[in-house]
């Protein structure tokens, strides 16, 4: 039952150290000796919260709300933040109940202070983090901020682009706005938003896109009402089909199109568009999807690379191993942590309790736990 | 005032009755349902305790450092010495030993991540993570198996064989405490591999090459770098930081001593393991642990370790939790007839320092008056 093998850098590096012969350690190294970033950023951190060696760290310094359940907030980032371009995407990570708890947002830069970010939060019902953003975060509250990602960015000035956003996918689209109206009052190209909410109550955003729609003849956007009737000129009815594509923009060859939104809705752009416009990008966010039937999920392990297909009902470990991957383990019983690696997706089922973890982890005892959904372990 | 009491006085191992499979199962059950009970209220309350501990850590380590530079003035160079002692106490304990058990894994903290979490003494926490977390909790006081019995120095049960090396071993006990985290860093090393030939010296190289790494990094710590930056009070911060090492070793040796080496503290064989149901785990690690009894205080510089039968059956719950549940794990233990080893310091480590001398020489177990049933 005893595993020499070592899941961290520490087996790698003492076989490098031991066969190559060992020089005197260098100013750097002997100042890393003493210098623990952990204790400077605690001294740095009394000084002014968002201080830090290495951390990107910001402050709320405003909220706004866009409508009765989103909410726009202002962050001034350290300059660890990493820079991000209009329509990606950006993690942040909050501290609630004592835990600190990611979820990926779409910034945008305010509009009047460009080195300030904003944040729009859709408050979704039992959604831990949307709902402490509504409810507890306040101006001078510290957040993390970090991993830039996305592939929705500004084309070409004179690229046509058509804009697809159902619900909160509107958030990169208006980052993206933003970013174009910010360099110029115009863009050369037609620019449409096609935007999807389940009623009037629910649009966000409508000041700033009549404003560009105002400022810019080539730009011009609809609004669809999945659960309630249209009313004005901008304004239409129902789920996405290709009609109201039709009616948008008649030829879109020549656009690159990018949607964000639920999966189903992303699923149903990607069939309407696909093949139809020049380049087209996508973007999908759900609540997990947790199968309660037994059967397979698809578990990939970053560091070696490999997706496999695992049983549902048995211990993540043990499944591993039966296909012959080799994690480092221990008592095989929940106790000694010698097999926890991060989780970064997906959802598990801790075999001692019965809960069920959703959220990205540093610390998941794969002894213990068993997969409830497709996972993504850096392993 | 430290007692030797005489181990002859009481029969320990009659104190604990046989518990059936069927027993044991509910006995789990039980303990199982209070590790759930707390687990459900871990949060806000229990990473707002750690973080307190932290800036406790930074503040008396910076204090005490900083008193040291003043340290050619006698009262500068005590409370020095004494807030940098506290310091390396807390770090090691209540911090560095409880986060590497995975105890604040949920606050998803990468500073007090068990996996990754770095220590202030010369082992590394790679090593103590294996030797610890896995061998030491999971075959706690299984003779052959945990290194902690005698940390292959010292003879403390019977069941050891005796050899006429151990003749020398109240010295070697005063000599591993003064170096007690000297101990810990070449413990995984198993250097008697090496002398018998078992272990090749390139194996060895091996293994030995982070260890090195960690021991040049503490001592161009504490007697290079802060030494050097103090001037003209080199020798006093040189003299203050191995003082507060030594302090450090002295402490941990005698709660972790205390902690599984009193009188009534048992040890199993090898062959309960084979099969070993849950409830037989637990039961074990009861039976092979004992508490200290204290102040909040004195609980807190221990690592609330001073709650070790609770740190046994629940290594991965917040330390600080312990003393909550102890009254419950006692109830159990009272009505399933488990002897719950509990004492004060003295008490205990007067039992310590007794088994210490009695098995310098040749001694026999007593018959077990209950056996241990295997599963």
């Amino acid at each position: 039952v005893y595993n020499n093998s070592k899941p961290r850098l520490g087996a790698a590096m003492s076989h490098a150290a031991a066969t190559t012969p060992v020089a005197m350690p260098t100013v750097k190294q002997l100042l890393a000796y003493v210098i623990n970033p952990d204790v400077v950023d605690f001294w740095l951190q009394q000084v002014r919260p968002t201080w830090s060696m290495q951390r990107g760290l910001a402050t709320i310094v405003g909220r706004e709300q866009i409508n009765h359940d989103t909410l726009t907030v202002f962050l001034r980032p350290n300059r660890h933040v990493p820079t991000f371009q209009a329509g990606q995407h950006l993690n942040l990570t909050v501290q609630i109940n004592g835990m600190r708890i990611t979820r990926s947002y779409s910034p945008s830069r305010h509009p009047a202070h460009p080195h300030d970010i904003a944040i729009t939060v859709k408050r979704i019902e039992g959604g831990v983090v949307s709902t402490w953003l509504h409810t507890q975060a306040k101006v001078g509250d510290v957040v993390e901020l970090d991993g830039v990602f996305g592939q929705m960015t500004l084309p070409a000035a004179d690229q046509p682009l058509l804009l697809l956003a159902a619900g909160s996918g509107i958030t990169p689209m208006i980052s993206l706005l933003r970013e174009s109206y910010r360099i110029s009052k115009t863009r050369p190209a037609p620019t449409t938003l096609l935007y999807w909410v389940r009623s009037p109550a629910d649009i966000g955003f409508l000041d700033e896109l009549q404003q560009y729609a105002a400022q810019d003849h080539l730009f011009t956007f609809h609004i669809f009402f999945t659960r309630s009737s249209a009313q004005r000129c901008y304004e239409g009815e129902g789920r996405i089909d290709q009609t109201q594509l039709n009616q948008a923009v008649a030829d879109v060859s020549a656009y690159t199109a990018y949607a964000c939104g639920p999966t189903g809705f992303v699923q149903t752009a990607t069939q309407l568009l696909a093949g139809q416009v020049k380049q087209l990008c996508t973007e999908a966010f759900s609540l997990p999807v947790v199968d309660d039937s037994l059967g397979t999920v698809q578990v990939t392990l970053t560091k070696q690379n490999r997706t496999l297909t695992i049983a549902k009902n048995q211990a993540i470990l043990p499944a591993l191993e039966a296909q012959g991957i080799r994690p480092a383990y221990g008592c095989r019983m929940g106790i000694c942590n010698t097999c926890v690696c991060p989780k970064s997706q997906g959802s598990t089922t801790n075999l001692l309790d019965g809960s069920t973890q959703h959220d990205a982890t540093q610390a998941l005892k794969i002894c213990v736990s068993s997969a409830r959904s497709d996972l993504t372990l850096d392993l | 005032m430290m007692m030797f009491e005489n181990p002859l006085k009481k029969t320990s191992l009659a104190r604990s009755r046989t518990l059936s499979e069927t027993e044991l199962q509910a006995f789990a059950a039980e303990l199982d349902a209070l590790r759930q009970s707390v687990l459900a209220n871990i949060g806000e309350e229990d990473a707002r305790y750690i973080r307190r501990i932290v800036k406790s850590i930074r503040i008396s380590s910076a204090l005490g450092r900083g008193l040291l530079m003043l340290g050619w003035f006698p009262p500068a160079w005590i409370a020095g010495t004494g807030l940098l002692g506290l310091a390396k106490i807390l770090e090691n304990m209540e911090l560095g030993h409880n986060v590497m058990h995975g105890q604040y894994d949920w606050m998803n903290d990468k500073t007090l991540n068990g996996a990754t979490y770095e220590w202030d003494i010369v082992g590394t926490s790679d090593n103590w993570r294996k030797t610890h977390n896995y061998m030491h909790h999971t075959y706690t006081n299984i003779k052959g198996v945990d290194d902690d019995i005698g940390y292959g120095v010292l003879r403390l049960f019977p069941e050891q064989r005796w050899k006429p090396f151990y003749l020398g071993q109240p010295i070697y006990a005063v000599i591993f405490a003064l170096l007690f985290q000297w101990g810990v860093a070449i413990q995984e090393l198993r250097l008697g591999q090496l002398f018998s030939g078992k272990k090749s010296k390139e194996q060895f190289a091996i293994e030995y090459a982070p260890t090195k790494r960690k021991i040049r990094q503490q001592l161009f710590k504490d007697y290079v770098f802060f030494p050097l930056i103090a001037g003209p009070a080199f020798l006093p911060v040189f003299t203050g930081n191995l003082v507060a090492n030594g302090i450090r070793n002295i402490w941990t040796f005698t709660i972790i001593f205390c902690g599984h080496f009193t009188e009534n503290a048992e040890i199993f064989p090898k062959s309960v393991l084979e099969n070993e149901s849950r409830g037989h785990w637990y039961m074990r690690q009861i039976r092979g642990s004992s508490n200290l009894t204290g102040g909040k205080l004195f609980h807190i510089l221990t690592g609330n370790l001073s709650h070790q039968i609770e740190h046994h059956l629940f290594p991965d719950i917040p330390a600080r939790r312990y003393a909550q549940m102890a009254p419950a794990v006692q109830d159990i233990c009272r009505r399933y007839g488990q002897h719950y080893n509990i004492g004060n310091l003295p008490r205990q480590f007067g039992q310590v320092a007794w088994r210490i001398l009695r098995h310098t020489l040749p001694s026999q177990p007593k018959p077990t008056a209950v056996p241990i049933p295997t599963a």
